[in-house]
Protein backbone atom coordinates (compact mmCIF):
# COMPACT_ATOMS: atom_id res chain seq x y z
CA UNK A 1 0.00 0.00 0.00
CA UNK A 2 1.07 3.55 -0.89
CA UNK A 3 2.00 5.61 1.85
CA UNK A 4 -0.18 8.37 1.37
CA UNK A 5 -2.97 5.75 1.21
CA UNK A 6 -1.20 4.62 5.03
CA UNK A 7 -1.29 8.23 6.08
CA UNK A 8 -5.10 8.93 4.74
CA UNK A 9 -5.95 5.88 6.79
CA UNK A 10 -4.43 7.11 9.52
CA UNK A 11 -6.26 10.42 9.60
CA UNK A 12 -9.70 9.17 8.65
CA UNK A 13 -9.67 6.25 11.51
CA UNK A 14 -8.39 8.77 14.05
CA UNK A 15 -9.73 11.98 13.50
CA UNK A 16 -12.60 10.42 12.24
CA UNK A 17 -13.06 8.77 16.06
CA UNK A 18 -11.84 11.53 17.96
CA UNK A 19 -14.91 13.23 18.45
CA UNK A 20 -17.00 10.89 19.79
CA UNK A 21 -14.44 9.68 21.77
CA UNK A 22 -14.65 12.67 23.78
CA UNK A 23 -18.02 12.72 24.23
CA UNK A 24 -18.30 9.43 24.99
CA UNK A 25 -15.63 10.23 27.66
CA UNK A 26 -17.03 13.23 29.45
CA UNK A 27 -20.20 10.47 29.47
CA UNK A 28 -18.81 8.37 31.55
CA UNK A 29 -16.97 10.46 33.92
CA UNK A 30 -20.00 12.17 35.13
CA UNK A 31 -22.35 9.24 34.54
CA UNK A 32 -19.85 7.27 36.89
CA UNK A 33 -19.90 10.51 39.16
CA UNK A 34 -23.74 10.80 39.68
CA UNK A 35 -24.04 6.99 40.30
CA UNK A 36 -21.69 7.24 43.11
CA UNK A 37 -23.63 10.27 44.16
CA UNK A 38 -27.08 8.92 43.72
CA UNK A 39 -26.83 5.37 44.30
CA UNK A 40 -23.54 4.42 46.81
CA UNK A 41 -23.82 7.27 49.32
CA UNK A 42 -27.56 8.05 48.21
CA UNK A 43 -27.44 11.75 47.75
CA UNK A 44 -25.37 12.78 50.85
CA UNK A 45 -22.15 13.44 48.94
CA UNK A 46 -24.30 15.43 46.15
CA UNK A 47 -22.95 17.45 44.01
CA UNK A 48 -19.33 16.50 44.72
CA UNK A 49 -18.88 13.41 43.00
CA UNK A 50 -20.41 14.40 39.94
CA UNK A 51 -18.24 17.27 39.88
CA UNK A 52 -15.24 15.06 40.27
CA UNK A 53 -16.76 12.80 37.73
CA UNK A 54 -17.05 15.44 34.71
CA UNK A 55 -13.85 17.11 35.62
CA UNK A 56 -12.47 13.53 35.51
CA UNK A 57 -14.24 12.59 32.24
CA UNK A 58 -13.57 16.00 30.24
CA UNK A 59 -9.39 15.05 31.49
CA UNK A 60 -9.87 11.14 29.65
CA UNK A 61 -10.94 13.38 26.90
CA UNK A 62 -7.95 15.69 26.31
CA UNK A 63 -5.78 12.49 27.36
CA UNK A 64 -7.26 10.23 24.18
CA UNK A 65 -6.99 13.52 22.36
CA UNK A 66 -3.17 14.07 23.26
CA UNK A 67 -2.79 10.35 22.67
CA UNK A 68 -3.74 10.55 18.71
CA UNK A 69 -1.35 13.66 18.84
CA UNK A 70 1.28 12.22 20.16
CA UNK A 71 1.11 8.77 18.22
CA UNK A 72 1.55 10.85 15.08
CA UNK A 73 4.15 12.51 15.66
CA UNK A 74 5.73 9.51 16.34
CA UNK A 75 4.52 7.94 13.33
CA UNK A 76 5.71 11.35 11.44
CA UNK A 77 9.49 11.23 13.20
CA UNK A 78 9.20 7.85 11.87
CA UNK A 79 9.20 8.39 8.64
CA UNK A 80 11.67 10.71 8.58
CA UNK A 81 13.79 8.96 9.97
CA UNK A 82 13.12 6.04 7.00
CA UNK A 83 13.58 8.73 4.36
CA UNK A 84 16.78 9.97 5.49
CA UNK B 1 -42.36 8.00 8.72
CA UNK B 2 -42.97 5.21 6.63
CA UNK B 3 -42.20 1.62 7.68
CA UNK B 4 -39.43 0.13 5.26
CA UNK B 5 -39.97 -2.30 3.50
CA UNK B 6 -37.80 -5.89 4.41
CA UNK B 7 -38.63 -8.48 2.40
CA UNK B 8 -37.33 -11.05 4.70
CA UNK B 9 -39.41 -9.94 7.38
CA UNK B 10 -42.32 -10.01 4.97
CA UNK B 11 -41.54 -13.58 4.06
CA UNK B 12 -41.65 -14.61 7.75
CA UNK B 13 -44.68 -12.86 8.37
CA UNK B 14 -46.44 -14.84 5.80
CA UNK B 15 -44.63 -18.30 6.93
CA UNK B 16 -46.16 -17.32 10.02
CA UNK B 17 -43.48 -16.38 12.05
CA UNK B 18 -43.60 -13.70 14.74
CA UNK B 19 -42.12 -10.54 13.67
CA UNK B 20 -41.02 -7.36 16.25
CA UNK B 21 -42.89 -4.10 14.89
CA UNK B 22 -41.23 -2.18 17.77
CA UNK B 23 -37.05 -1.81 17.72
CA UNK B 24 -37.41 -5.12 20.46
CA UNK B 25 -39.35 -8.19 20.15
CA UNK B 26 -41.14 -10.15 23.33
CA UNK B 27 -40.16 -14.12 23.75
CA UNK B 28 -37.33 -15.73 22.26
CA UNK B 29 -38.81 -16.87 19.10
CA UNK B 30 -39.93 -12.87 18.08
CA UNK B 31 -36.57 -11.36 18.71
CA UNK B 32 -34.83 -14.26 16.50
CA UNK B 33 -36.88 -12.88 13.95
CA UNK B 34 -35.99 -9.24 14.15
CA UNK B 35 -34.92 -7.38 11.01
CA UNK B 36 -31.36 -7.19 12.00
CA UNK B 37 -31.04 -10.79 13.10
CA UNK B 38 -32.28 -11.83 9.93
CA UNK B 39 -30.04 -9.86 7.49
CA UNK B 40 -27.44 -10.75 9.82
CA UNK B 41 -27.85 -14.40 9.18
CA UNK B 42 -28.00 -13.63 5.25
CA UNK B 43 -24.72 -11.81 5.41
CA UNK B 44 -23.43 -14.11 6.85
CA UNK B 45 -24.95 -16.40 4.00
CA UNK B 46 -23.39 -14.29 1.36
CA UNK B 47 -20.05 -13.92 2.88
CA UNK B 48 -20.14 -17.78 2.79
CA UNK B 49 -21.50 -18.64 -0.57
CA UNK B 50 -19.19 -16.30 -2.35
CA UNK B 51 -16.47 -17.55 -0.50
CA UNK B 52 -17.63 -21.66 -1.05
CA UNK B 53 -18.40 -20.19 -4.82
CA UNK B 54 -15.16 -18.30 -5.79
CA UNK B 55 -12.55 -20.38 -3.69
CA UNK B 56 -14.05 -23.99 -3.53
CA UNK B 57 -10.54 -24.62 -6.16
CA UNK B 58 -7.75 -23.17 -5.97
CA UNK B 59 -5.80 -22.72 -8.69
CA UNK B 60 -1.62 -21.84 -8.70
CA UNK B 61 -3.01 -19.48 -11.48
CA UNK B 62 -5.55 -17.73 -9.99
CA UNK B 63 -8.83 -16.83 -11.72
CA UNK B 64 -11.17 -13.55 -11.85
CA UNK B 65 -12.57 -14.67 -7.91
CA UNK B 66 -9.48 -15.85 -6.28
CA UNK B 67 -7.51 -13.02 -7.76
CA UNK B 68 -9.87 -10.25 -5.89
CA UNK B 69 -9.44 -12.41 -2.69
CA UNK B 70 -5.96 -12.37 -2.67
CA UNK B 71 -5.69 -8.82 -3.32
CA UNK B 72 -8.57 -8.09 -0.50
CA UNK B 73 -7.12 -10.87 2.07
CA UNK B 74 -3.03 -10.06 1.17
CA UNK B 75 -3.64 -6.16 1.42
CA UNK B 76 -5.29 -6.70 5.02
CA UNK B 77 -2.62 -8.89 6.03
CA UNK B 78 -0.03 -6.46 4.83
CA UNK B 79 -1.84 -3.87 7.40
CA UNK B 80 -2.24 -5.83 10.00
CA UNK B 81 1.47 -6.83 9.93
CA UNK B 82 2.93 -3.06 9.64
CA UNK B 83 0.88 -1.90 12.66
CA UNK B 84 0.78 -4.91 15.11
CA UNK B 85 3.67 -7.53 14.11
CA UNK B 86 3.57 -10.68 12.32
CA UNK B 87 2.97 -12.59 15.89
CA UNK B 88 -0.33 -10.86 16.66
CA UNK B 89 -1.23 -10.41 13.10
CA UNK B 90 -1.26 -14.70 12.49
CA UNK B 91 -3.03 -15.39 16.14
CA UNK B 92 -5.43 -12.46 15.35
CA UNK B 93 -6.18 -11.96 11.90
CA UNK B 94 -8.74 -14.14 11.05
CA UNK B 95 -10.87 -12.45 13.50
CA UNK B 96 -10.28 -8.89 12.14
CA UNK B 97 -10.46 -9.93 9.04
CA UNK B 98 -14.15 -11.44 9.85
CA UNK B 99 -15.12 -8.20 11.41
CA UNK B 100 -13.96 -6.11 8.56
CA UNK B 101 -15.68 -8.48 5.30
CA UNK B 102 -18.76 -8.48 7.54
CA UNK B 103 -18.81 -4.99 8.68
CA UNK B 104 -18.45 -3.88 4.92
CA UNK B 105 -20.59 -6.12 3.65
CA UNK B 106 -23.34 -5.37 6.21
CA UNK B 107 -23.11 -1.42 5.57
CA UNK B 108 -23.63 -1.54 2.18
CA UNK B 109 -26.21 -4.20 1.95
CA UNK B 110 -28.42 -1.39 3.76
CA UNK B 111 -28.21 0.36 -0.07
CA UNK B 112 -30.31 -2.02 -1.74
CA UNK B 113 -34.21 -0.80 -1.35
CA UNK B 114 -35.55 -3.90 0.63
CA UNK B 115 -32.46 -4.89 2.37
CA UNK B 116 -31.39 -3.48 5.94
CA UNK B 117 -28.13 -2.97 7.51
CA UNK B 118 -27.83 -4.88 10.50
CA UNK B 119 -24.86 -2.42 11.96
CA UNK B 120 -28.05 0.02 11.74
CA UNK B 121 -28.80 -1.41 15.17
CA UNK B 122 -26.98 -1.03 18.38
CA UNK B 123 -26.70 -4.74 18.93
CA UNK B 124 -24.97 -5.32 16.37
CA UNK B 125 -22.24 -3.12 16.88
CA UNK B 126 -21.95 -3.12 20.64
CA UNK B 127 -22.02 -7.16 20.66
CA UNK B 128 -18.34 -6.19 18.16
CA UNK B 129 -17.21 -4.10 20.07
CA UNK B 130 -17.47 -6.17 23.48
CA UNK B 131 -15.29 -8.68 21.72
CA UNK B 132 -12.56 -6.59 20.38
CA UNK B 133 -12.44 -4.86 23.92
CA UNK B 134 -12.31 -7.79 25.93
CA UNK B 135 -9.60 -9.13 23.49
CA UNK B 136 -7.46 -5.90 23.63
CA UNK B 137 -7.85 -6.57 27.54
CA UNK B 138 -6.78 -10.39 26.90
CA UNK B 139 -3.83 -9.65 24.87
CA UNK B 140 -2.62 -7.19 27.63
CA UNK B 141 -3.03 -9.57 29.96
CA UNK B 142 -0.98 -12.53 28.34
CA UNK B 143 1.77 -10.48 27.08
CA UNK B 144 2.27 -8.37 30.53
CA UNK B 145 0.71 -10.70 33.28
CA UNK B 146 -0.48 -8.87 36.45
CA UNK B 147 1.86 -5.85 35.30
CA UNK B 148 -0.72 -5.26 32.72
CA UNK B 149 -1.95 -2.72 35.29
CA UNK B 150 0.90 -0.45 35.11
CA UNK B 151 -0.81 0.66 31.48
CA UNK B 152 -3.42 2.52 33.58
CA UNK B 153 -0.92 3.60 36.47
CA UNK B 154 0.52 6.52 34.54
CA UNK B 155 4.21 7.73 34.06
CA UNK B 156 4.97 8.67 37.74
CA UNK B 157 3.97 7.19 41.10
CA UNK B 158 3.04 10.31 42.39
CA UNK B 159 0.43 10.73 39.46
CA UNK B 160 -1.70 7.85 39.74
CA UNK B 161 -4.76 9.36 41.89
CA UNK B 162 -4.73 11.49 39.24
CA UNK B 163 -4.30 9.40 36.56
CA UNK B 164 -5.88 6.01 37.22
CA UNK B 165 -9.60 7.43 36.98
CA UNK B 166 -8.19 8.95 33.73
CA UNK B 167 -6.99 5.84 31.89
CA UNK B 168 -9.83 3.99 33.33
CA UNK B 169 -12.59 6.31 31.94
CA UNK B 170 -10.93 6.29 28.47
CA UNK B 171 -10.67 2.77 28.43
CA UNK B 172 -14.20 2.35 29.29
CA UNK B 173 -14.76 5.16 26.40
CA UNK B 174 -13.15 3.39 23.54
CA UNK B 175 -16.07 0.06 24.71
CA UNK B 176 -18.94 3.54 24.09
CA UNK B 177 -17.58 5.22 21.66
CA UNK B 178 -16.36 2.66 18.65
CA UNK B 179 -20.10 0.85 19.10
CA UNK B 180 -21.73 4.45 18.68
CA UNK B 181 -19.67 5.62 15.80
CA UNK B 182 -20.37 2.54 13.87
CA UNK B 183 -23.74 2.32 14.55
CA UNK B 184 -24.20 6.47 14.46
CA UNK B 185 -23.09 6.55 10.98
CA UNK B 186 -24.84 3.91 9.67
CA UNK B 187 -28.39 4.76 11.07
CA UNK B 188 -28.14 8.35 9.86
CA UNK B 189 -27.48 6.53 6.54
CA UNK B 190 -30.41 4.30 6.63
CA UNK B 191 -32.95 7.04 8.13
CA UNK B 192 -31.88 10.08 5.97
CA UNK B 193 -31.99 7.70 2.92
CA UNK B 194 -35.68 6.44 3.98
CA UNK B 195 -36.57 10.31 4.65
CA UNK B 196 -35.40 11.22 1.18
CA UNK B 197 -36.92 8.41 -0.58
CA UNK B 198 -40.69 9.12 1.47
CA UNK B 199 -40.17 12.82 0.43
CA UNK B 200 -38.91 13.60 -2.94
CA UNK B 201 -38.38 9.36 -3.86
CA UNK B 202 -39.63 10.13 -8.07
CA UNK B 203 -37.11 12.43 -8.05
CA UNK B 204 -34.26 10.55 -7.32
CA UNK B 205 -33.50 12.45 -4.51
CA UNK B 206 -32.04 9.78 -2.60
CA UNK B 207 -29.01 9.10 -4.97
CA UNK B 208 -26.78 11.18 -3.68
CA UNK B 209 -26.78 9.93 -0.76
CA UNK B 210 -26.23 6.90 -1.84
CA UNK B 211 -23.41 7.63 -3.39
CA UNK B 212 -21.66 9.30 -0.31
CA UNK B 213 -23.23 5.80 1.97
CA UNK B 214 -20.90 4.05 -0.20
CA UNK B 215 -18.13 6.08 0.97
CA UNK B 216 -19.36 6.20 4.70
CA UNK B 217 -20.15 2.29 4.47
CA UNK B 218 -16.16 1.24 3.72
CA UNK B 219 -14.54 4.15 5.88
CA UNK B 220 -16.40 3.20 8.74
CA UNK B 221 -15.86 -0.53 8.42
CA UNK B 222 -12.15 0.11 7.54
CA UNK B 223 -12.31 2.62 10.67
CA UNK B 224 -13.66 0.08 12.67
CA UNK B 225 -11.01 -2.57 12.27
CA UNK B 226 -8.50 0.02 12.26
CA UNK B 227 -8.85 0.80 15.86
CA UNK B 228 -9.00 -2.76 17.04
CA UNK B 229 -5.45 -3.20 15.35
CA UNK B 230 -4.37 0.13 17.37
CA UNK B 231 -6.38 -0.94 20.39
CA UNK B 232 -4.36 -4.51 20.16
CA UNK B 233 -0.98 -3.16 19.23
CA UNK B 234 -1.37 -0.54 22.22
CA UNK B 235 -2.22 -3.64 24.74
CA UNK B 236 0.83 -5.20 23.59
CA UNK B 237 3.47 -2.65 23.50
CA UNK B 238 5.25 -2.06 27.14
CA UNK B 239 3.97 0.40 29.30
CA UNK B 240 5.37 4.09 29.15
Amino acid sequence: MSDVKKELMFLLGHYGHIGITFVASIFIGMGAGILLDQKVFDGRTAPWFTFFGLAFGIAAGFKSLFDILWRSSKNMEKKTDEEQ
Amino acid sequence: MEHPILFISIILEKLGLPVPHGPVGHGILEQLCAPYMTYTWLVMAFLFIVAKLTLSNLEMVPGKGQNFWEIVIGGMDDFFADNMGRRLTDQFFPMLATFGLYIAVANLIGLIPGFMSPTASINTTLALTIIVWVSHHFIGFREHGLHYYKHFMGPMWWLVPLMLPIELISNLARLLSLSIRLFGNIMAKETLLGILFMLAGAFFAPLPIMVLGVLVSLVQAMVFVLLAVVYFSQAQEHAH
